[in-house]
Protein backbone atom coordinates (compact mmCIF):
# COMPACT_ATOMS: atom_id res chain seq x y z
CA UNK A 1 0.00 0.00 0.00
CA UNK A 2 1.35 3.55 -1.04
CA UNK A 3 0.85 6.61 0.79
CA UNK A 4 0.46 9.89 -0.54
CA UNK A 5 0.62 13.33 1.40
CA UNK A 6 -1.56 15.95 0.00
CA UNK A 7 -0.10 19.24 1.44
CA UNK A 8 -1.96 22.57 1.82
CA UNK A 9 -0.55 26.54 0.90
CA UNK A 10 -0.10 27.47 4.55
CA UNK A 11 2.25 24.51 5.52
CA UNK A 12 4.45 25.51 2.61
CA UNK A 13 4.17 29.35 3.95
CA UNK A 14 4.62 28.25 7.52
CA UNK A 15 8.37 26.35 6.08
CA UNK A 16 9.56 29.38 4.60
CA UNK A 17 11.69 29.58 1.23
CA UNK A 18 13.16 26.44 -0.39
CA UNK A 19 16.41 28.37 1.42
CA UNK A 20 15.41 27.40 5.27
CA UNK A 21 17.33 24.37 6.92
CA UNK A 22 13.23 23.30 7.27
CA UNK A 23 12.94 22.43 3.43
CA UNK A 24 16.37 20.30 4.18
CA UNK A 25 14.38 18.25 6.84
CA UNK A 26 11.48 17.85 4.49
CA UNK A 27 13.35 16.61 1.71
CA UNK A 28 14.72 13.46 4.09
CA UNK A 29 11.88 12.91 5.86
CA UNK A 30 9.92 12.04 2.54
CA UNK A 31 12.84 10.27 1.46
CA UNK A 32 12.66 7.77 5.16
CA UNK A 33 8.39 7.62 4.48
CA UNK A 34 8.85 6.79 1.29
CA UNK A 35 6.35 9.05 0.02
CA UNK A 36 5.69 11.93 -2.12
CA UNK A 37 4.13 14.91 -1.83
CA UNK A 38 1.19 16.33 -4.44
CA UNK A 39 -0.01 19.61 -4.72
CA UNK A 40 -3.34 20.75 -6.65
CA UNK A 41 -2.67 23.00 -9.48
CA UNK A 42 -4.72 25.46 -8.39
CA UNK A 43 -2.28 25.95 -4.66
CA UNK A 44 1.18 25.47 -6.79
CA UNK A 45 -0.26 28.77 -8.65
CA UNK A 46 -0.90 30.29 -5.50
CA UNK A 47 2.45 29.94 -4.30
CA UNK A 48 4.01 31.10 -7.89
CA UNK A 49 5.36 34.30 -7.78
CA UNK A 50 4.45 36.17 -11.10
CA UNK A 51 6.57 39.49 -10.58
CA UNK A 52 9.38 37.63 -12.19
CA UNK A 53 9.42 36.49 -15.91
CA UNK A 54 9.46 33.40 -16.23
CA UNK A 55 7.39 33.15 -12.80
CA UNK A 56 8.71 30.98 -10.48
CA UNK A 57 8.07 29.27 -7.31
CA UNK A 58 9.99 29.18 -4.87
CA UNK A 59 8.58 26.96 -2.39
CA UNK A 60 7.76 23.73 -5.24
CA UNK A 61 9.69 24.28 -8.37
CA UNK A 62 13.45 22.78 -6.53
CA UNK A 63 11.20 19.45 -5.18
CA UNK A 64 9.27 18.79 -8.64
CA UNK A 65 12.21 19.15 -10.35
CA UNK A 66 14.16 16.48 -7.40
CA UNK A 67 10.64 14.46 -8.29
CA UNK A 68 9.03 14.09 -4.37
CA UNK A 69 6.58 17.40 -5.44
CA UNK A 70 4.22 16.59 -7.51
CA UNK A 71 1.69 18.63 -9.08
CA UNK A 72 -1.30 17.33 -10.17
CA UNK A 73 -2.44 18.19 -13.76
CA UNK A 74 -4.96 20.69 -13.47
CA UNK A 75 -9.03 19.10 -14.68
CA UNK A 76 -11.15 21.14 -16.75
CA UNK A 77 -14.03 21.61 -13.75
CA UNK A 78 -17.40 23.57 -14.39
CA UNK A 79 -17.78 25.62 -11.24
CA UNK A 80 -20.74 26.78 -12.30
CA UNK A 81 -22.73 23.33 -12.87
CA UNK A 82 -25.51 22.27 -10.61
CA UNK A 83 -24.52 19.33 -8.63
CA UNK A 84 -27.20 17.14 -9.03
CA UNK A 85 -25.91 17.00 -12.81
CA UNK A 86 -22.59 16.07 -12.38
CA UNK A 87 -21.59 12.26 -12.47
CA UNK A 88 -17.66 12.66 -11.91
CA UNK A 89 -17.03 11.75 -8.21
CA UNK A 90 -13.53 14.39 -8.69
CA UNK A 91 -15.70 16.90 -10.05
CA UNK A 92 -18.62 16.02 -7.50
CA UNK A 93 -16.15 16.07 -4.49
CA UNK A 94 -14.63 19.21 -5.35
CA UNK A 95 -18.32 21.09 -5.20
CA UNK A 96 -19.15 19.23 -1.69
CA UNK A 97 -16.12 20.68 -0.18
CA UNK A 98 -17.07 24.36 -1.29
CA UNK A 99 -20.90 23.90 0.27
CA UNK A 100 -19.16 22.63 3.30
CA UNK A 101 -16.58 24.79 3.78
CA UNK A 102 -19.32 27.25 3.53
CA UNK A 103 -22.02 25.60 5.87
CA UNK A 104 -19.11 25.49 8.35
CA UNK A 105 -18.50 29.42 7.93
CA UNK A 106 -20.20 31.86 10.22
CA UNK A 107 -19.01 34.56 7.33
CA UNK A 108 -20.50 35.12 4.50
CA UNK A 109 -20.80 32.84 1.46
CA UNK A 110 -17.17 32.63 -0.90
CA UNK A 111 -15.58 30.96 -3.25
CA UNK A 112 -13.74 28.31 -1.78
CA UNK A 113 -12.33 26.54 -4.65
CA UNK A 114 -9.00 26.74 -4.08
CA UNK A 115 -9.57 25.15 -0.60
CA UNK A 116 -11.53 22.48 -2.84
CA UNK A 117 -8.89 21.42 -4.30
CA UNK A 118 -7.60 19.54 -1.66
CA UNK A 119 -10.24 17.57 -1.18
CA UNK A 120 -10.78 16.89 -4.88
CA UNK A 121 -7.52 15.77 -5.80
CA UNK A 122 -7.63 13.08 -2.47
CA UNK A 123 -10.71 11.86 -4.59
CA UNK A 124 -8.61 11.74 -7.81
CA UNK A 125 -5.64 9.61 -6.55
CA UNK A 126 -8.41 7.01 -4.81
CA UNK A 127 -9.98 7.07 -8.24
CA UNK A 128 -6.52 6.80 -10.01
CA UNK A 129 -5.07 4.03 -7.51
CA UNK A 130 -6.49 1.27 -6.42
CA UNK A 131 -3.57 0.61 -3.35
CA UNK A 132 -3.58 4.17 -1.84
CA UNK A 133 -3.63 5.71 1.39
CA UNK A 134 -3.54 9.39 2.12
CA UNK A 135 -2.76 12.15 4.68
CA UNK A 136 -3.84 15.72 3.92
CA UNK A 137 -1.87 18.44 5.75
CA UNK A 138 -3.70 21.64 6.56
CA UNK A 139 -3.91 24.38 8.77
CA UNK A 140 -7.86 25.19 8.53
CA UNK A 141 -9.96 22.62 10.94
CA UNK A 142 -12.79 23.27 8.73
CA UNK A 143 -10.56 21.58 5.43
CA UNK A 144 -8.93 19.35 7.30
CA UNK A 145 -12.73 17.88 8.48
CA UNK A 146 -13.74 18.39 5.08
CA UNK A 147 -10.61 16.12 4.15
CA UNK A 148 -11.89 12.96 6.51
CA UNK A 149 -15.48 13.43 5.29
CA UNK A 150 -15.66 13.80 2.20
CA UNK A 151 -13.61 10.85 0.60
CA UNK A 152 -15.55 8.46 2.44
CA UNK A 153 -18.99 9.68 0.27
CA UNK A 154 -17.68 7.85 -2.45
CA UNK A 155 -16.02 4.97 -0.62
CA UNK A 156 -13.05 6.00 0.43
CA UNK A 157 -11.88 5.52 3.84
CA UNK A 158 -8.06 5.51 3.93
CA UNK A 159 -7.66 8.64 5.00
CA UNK A 160 -5.67 10.75 7.97
CA UNK A 161 -6.20 14.38 7.62
CA UNK A 162 -3.75 16.51 9.60
CA UNK A 163 -5.00 19.53 11.16
CA UNK A 164 -1.89 22.07 12.02
CA UNK A 165 -3.06 24.18 15.30
CA UNK A 166 -1.33 26.67 16.08
CA UNK A 167 -0.51 27.12 12.20
CA UNK A 168 2.80 27.83 12.68
CA UNK A 169 3.40 24.46 14.47
CA UNK A 170 4.00 22.95 11.11
CA UNK A 171 7.43 24.24 10.90
CA UNK A 172 8.64 21.86 12.85
CA UNK A 173 6.26 19.07 13.07
CA UNK A 174 5.11 18.64 9.43
CA UNK A 175 8.61 17.75 8.04
CA UNK A 176 9.13 14.88 10.16
CA UNK A 177 9.05 11.22 9.05
CA UNK A 178 6.05 10.44 11.51
CA UNK A 179 3.91 13.37 10.12
CA UNK A 180 4.39 11.84 6.69
CA UNK A 181 3.55 8.28 7.39
CA UNK A 182 0.02 6.86 7.89
CA UNK A 183 -1.04 6.60 11.99
CA UNK A 184 -3.32 3.64 11.00
CA UNK A 185 -5.28 5.44 14.57
CA UNK B 1 -29.01 58.32 37.02
CA UNK B 2 -28.05 57.56 33.74
CA UNK B 3 -29.21 58.24 30.59
CA UNK B 4 -28.46 58.81 27.02
CA UNK B 5 -28.18 61.48 24.45
CA UNK B 6 -27.24 61.64 20.70
CA UNK B 7 -23.78 61.63 21.24
CA UNK B 8 -23.36 60.34 24.75
CA UNK B 9 -24.14 56.76 25.92
CA UNK B 10 -24.15 55.93 30.13
CA UNK B 11 -24.47 59.75 30.68
CA UNK B 12 -25.18 61.21 34.22
CA UNK B 13 -23.54 58.72 36.65
CA UNK B 14 -20.23 60.68 37.61
CA UNK B 15 -19.41 61.92 34.34
CA UNK B 16 -15.72 61.41 33.49
CA UNK B 17 -13.44 64.43 31.45
CA UNK B 18 -12.45 62.73 28.64
CA UNK B 19 -9.56 64.89 27.17
CA UNK B 20 -6.29 64.40 24.71
CA UNK B 21 -8.04 62.26 22.36
CA UNK B 22 -5.00 62.15 20.20
CA UNK B 23 -3.22 59.70 22.44
CA UNK B 24 -5.89 57.34 21.38
CA UNK B 25 -5.43 57.50 18.02
CA UNK B 26 -1.56 57.39 18.69
CA UNK B 27 -1.63 54.32 20.32
CA UNK B 28 -2.57 52.80 17.22
CA UNK B 29 0.68 54.35 15.67
CA UNK B 30 2.77 54.55 18.09
CA UNK B 31 4.08 50.78 18.91
CA UNK B 32 6.03 52.26 22.26
CA UNK B 33 3.02 53.88 23.28
CA UNK B 34 0.77 50.96 22.61
CA UNK B 35 3.48 48.96 24.59
CA UNK B 36 3.55 50.97 27.78
CA UNK B 37 -0.36 51.07 27.49
CA UNK B 38 -0.35 47.22 27.27
CA UNK B 39 2.34 46.50 29.57
CA UNK B 40 -0.23 48.72 32.16
CA UNK B 41 -3.43 47.14 31.09
CA UNK B 42 -1.59 43.32 31.47
CA UNK B 43 0.43 44.17 34.91
CA UNK B 44 -2.08 46.19 37.51
CA UNK B 45 -0.33 47.91 39.70
CA UNK B 46 3.03 48.57 37.57
CA UNK B 47 4.83 51.16 38.67
CA UNK B 48 7.01 53.58 36.86
CA UNK B 49 10.66 52.25 37.66
CA UNK B 50 9.27 48.57 37.12
CA UNK B 51 8.27 50.21 33.06
CA UNK B 52 11.55 51.63 32.94
CA UNK B 53 12.94 48.06 33.44
CA UNK B 54 10.65 46.36 31.12
CA UNK B 55 9.72 48.28 28.35
CA UNK B 56 12.36 49.08 25.19
CA UNK B 57 12.71 52.77 25.66
CA UNK B 58 14.10 55.42 27.29
CA UNK B 59 13.47 56.75 31.16
CA UNK B 60 12.47 59.95 29.87
CA UNK B 61 9.96 58.66 27.16
CA UNK B 62 8.79 56.47 29.52
CA UNK B 63 7.60 59.32 31.81
CA UNK B 64 6.41 61.20 28.97
CA UNK B 65 4.39 58.83 28.26
CA UNK B 66 2.80 58.15 31.49
CA UNK B 67 1.66 61.93 31.26
CA UNK B 68 0.00 61.43 27.82
CA UNK B 69 -1.94 58.21 29.08
CA UNK B 70 -2.65 59.64 32.39
CA UNK B 71 -4.25 62.97 30.60
CA UNK B 72 -6.25 61.16 28.16
CA UNK B 73 -7.48 58.80 31.06
CA UNK B 74 -6.18 55.48 29.47
CA UNK B 75 -4.51 54.96 33.27
CA UNK B 76 -5.04 56.28 36.54
CA UNK B 77 -2.93 55.82 39.55
CA UNK B 78 -3.76 53.50 42.46
CA UNK B 79 -4.23 55.67 45.47
CA UNK B 80 -2.55 53.52 48.07
CA UNK B 81 -0.16 56.17 49.21
CA UNK B 82 2.71 53.94 48.38
CA UNK B 83 5.09 55.47 46.37
CA UNK B 84 6.38 54.99 43.45
CA UNK B 85 2.74 55.12 42.17
CA UNK B 86 1.51 52.03 40.95
CA UNK B 87 -0.75 52.49 37.71
CA UNK B 88 -3.45 50.18 36.06
CA UNK B 89 -5.05 50.83 32.87
CA UNK B 90 -8.77 51.85 31.99
CA UNK B 91 -10.39 49.57 29.22
CA UNK B 92 -11.67 51.90 26.32
CA UNK B 93 -13.67 52.14 23.06
CA UNK B 94 -13.32 53.85 20.24
CA UNK B 95 -15.94 53.65 17.64
CA UNK B 96 -15.44 54.89 14.29
CA UNK B 97 -18.20 54.90 11.56
CA UNK B 98 -17.68 55.87 7.80
CA UNK B 99 -19.84 55.21 4.71
CA UNK B 100 -22.15 52.98 7.35
CA UNK B 101 -18.85 50.65 8.49
CA UNK B 102 -18.30 50.43 11.81
CA UNK B 103 -14.81 49.77 13.18
CA UNK B 104 -14.05 49.53 16.90
CA UNK B 105 -10.67 50.15 18.59
CA UNK B 106 -9.65 48.08 21.63
CA UNK B 107 -6.84 47.42 24.08
CA UNK B 108 -6.96 44.21 22.14
CA UNK B 109 -5.78 45.83 18.48
CA UNK B 110 -3.67 48.49 20.52
CA UNK B 111 -1.76 44.65 21.93
CA UNK B 112 -1.28 44.10 18.47
CA UNK B 113 0.01 47.68 17.03
CA UNK B 114 2.46 47.23 20.27
CA UNK B 115 4.55 44.60 18.50
CA UNK B 116 4.72 46.01 15.10
CA UNK B 117 8.35 46.25 15.36
CA UNK B 118 8.99 42.18 15.57
CA UNK B 119 6.40 41.59 13.06
CA UNK B 120 6.50 44.31 10.12
CA UNK B 121 3.34 42.24 8.27
CA UNK B 122 1.43 44.31 11.03
CA UNK B 123 2.01 47.73 10.09
CA UNK B 124 1.51 46.66 6.49
CA UNK B 125 -1.54 45.95 6.77
CA UNK B 126 -2.35 48.65 9.02
CA UNK B 127 -1.18 51.60 6.81
CA UNK B 128 -1.38 49.84 3.70
CA UNK B 129 -4.94 48.42 3.71
CA UNK B 130 -5.94 50.70 5.93
CA UNK B 131 -7.90 50.47 9.56
CA UNK B 132 -10.74 48.79 9.00
CA UNK B 133 -9.45 45.79 6.93
CA UNK B 134 -6.97 45.82 9.95
CA UNK B 135 -9.38 45.16 12.33
CA UNK B 136 -11.56 42.65 10.37
CA UNK B 137 -8.35 40.98 9.65
CA UNK B 138 -7.87 40.66 13.32
CA UNK B 139 -11.27 39.69 14.16
CA UNK B 140 -11.46 37.31 11.45
CA UNK B 141 -8.08 35.38 12.16
CA UNK B 142 -9.12 35.00 15.88
CA UNK B 143 -12.48 33.19 14.26
CA UNK B 144 -10.02 31.15 12.73
CA UNK B 145 -8.31 29.92 16.04
CA UNK B 146 -12.04 28.58 16.65
CA UNK B 147 -12.15 26.99 13.43
CA UNK B 148 -15.31 29.05 11.83
CA UNK B 149 -13.11 30.39 8.80
CA UNK B 150 -10.48 29.20 6.61
CA UNK B 151 -7.36 31.19 5.48
CA UNK B 152 -8.44 31.70 2.24
CA UNK B 153 -12.29 32.59 3.20
CA UNK B 154 -9.97 35.27 5.60
CA UNK B 155 -8.36 36.45 2.40
CA UNK B 156 -11.11 36.85 0.72
CA UNK B 157 -13.56 38.67 3.33
CA UNK B 158 -10.69 40.88 4.20
CA UNK B 159 -9.75 41.74 0.52
CA UNK B 160 -5.90 40.56 0.97
CA UNK B 161 -3.45 38.00 -0.36
CA UNK B 162 -3.36 34.64 0.52
CA UNK B 163 0.61 35.06 1.60
CA UNK B 164 -0.38 38.31 3.57
CA UNK B 165 -3.16 36.94 5.20
CA UNK B 166 -1.15 34.15 6.23
CA UNK B 167 1.90 35.81 7.65
CA UNK B 168 -0.78 38.45 9.40
CA UNK B 169 -2.62 35.03 10.86
CA UNK B 170 1.24 33.38 12.45
CA UNK B 171 1.68 37.03 13.74
CA UNK B 172 -1.81 37.39 15.71
CA UNK B 173 -1.19 33.92 16.84
CA UNK B 174 2.24 34.41 18.49
CA UNK B 175 0.89 37.71 20.27
CA UNK B 176 -2.27 36.42 21.43
CA UNK B 177 -1.40 33.10 21.79
CA UNK B 178 -4.33 31.39 20.03
CA UNK B 179 -4.57 27.65 19.19
CA UNK B 180 -3.87 24.54 21.24
CA UNK B 181 -1.39 24.23 23.84
CA UNK B 182 -0.71 20.83 22.24
CA UNK B 183 1.97 21.57 19.61
CA UNK B 184 1.12 18.20 17.63
CA UNK B 185 -0.99 18.08 14.66
CA UNK B 186 -4.72 16.83 15.49
CA UNK B 187 -5.52 13.99 13.06
CA UNK B 188 -9.00 13.48 11.68
CA UNK B 189 -10.13 10.09 10.22
CA UNK B 190 -13.38 9.06 8.72
CA UNK B 191 -14.41 7.50 12.03
CA UNK B 192 -13.96 10.66 13.94
CA UNK B 193 -15.64 13.39 11.59
CA UNK B 194 -18.43 10.75 9.45
CA UNK B 195 -21.32 10.26 10.91
CA UNK B 196 -23.19 7.27 9.74
CA UNK B 197 -26.82 8.13 9.85
CA UNK B 198 -26.12 11.32 7.74
CA UNK B 199 -25.79 11.56 3.95
CA UNK B 200 -23.62 14.45 3.44
CA UNK B 201 -23.93 14.20 -0.46
CA UNK B 202 -27.27 14.45 -0.52
CA UNK B 203 -27.63 16.57 2.75
CA UNK B 204 -25.13 19.37 0.61
CA UNK B 205 -27.10 18.44 -2.82
CA UNK B 206 -29.74 19.49 -1.64
CA UNK B 207 -29.16 22.91 -0.52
Amino acid sequence: MFTANIVDTSIFRSLGKPSTPRFKSLKNAVNKAGTELWVPAPIYRELTDYGTDPPVNPYLDDGVEDGWIRVAIPLAVDRDAAIDSITDPVTQAQHLADTFLNQQSKYPVTNNWRDASVVALAVRLFEQNARIRIITHTADDGLARACAQIPPEFGYYEIESRYYNPPQTAKHNFPTKESLTWSGK
Amino acid sequence: MSYETEHVRNAGDGVQSITGVPTFTELLTNPALAGLYTAIRRSPGVTAPDLVETVNVSKKTVYEYLRKLKQAGLITEITDATSPSPYEAEDFELRLTIRGVEVSITPELVAVVAHVDEYPIIGRVRDDHGLVTFALAHDLIKSHSEGEITVRQIATLSDLSHGTTYDLLEALYEIHDLGDADSNPTTYTPADVVDEDDDLLTELTDE
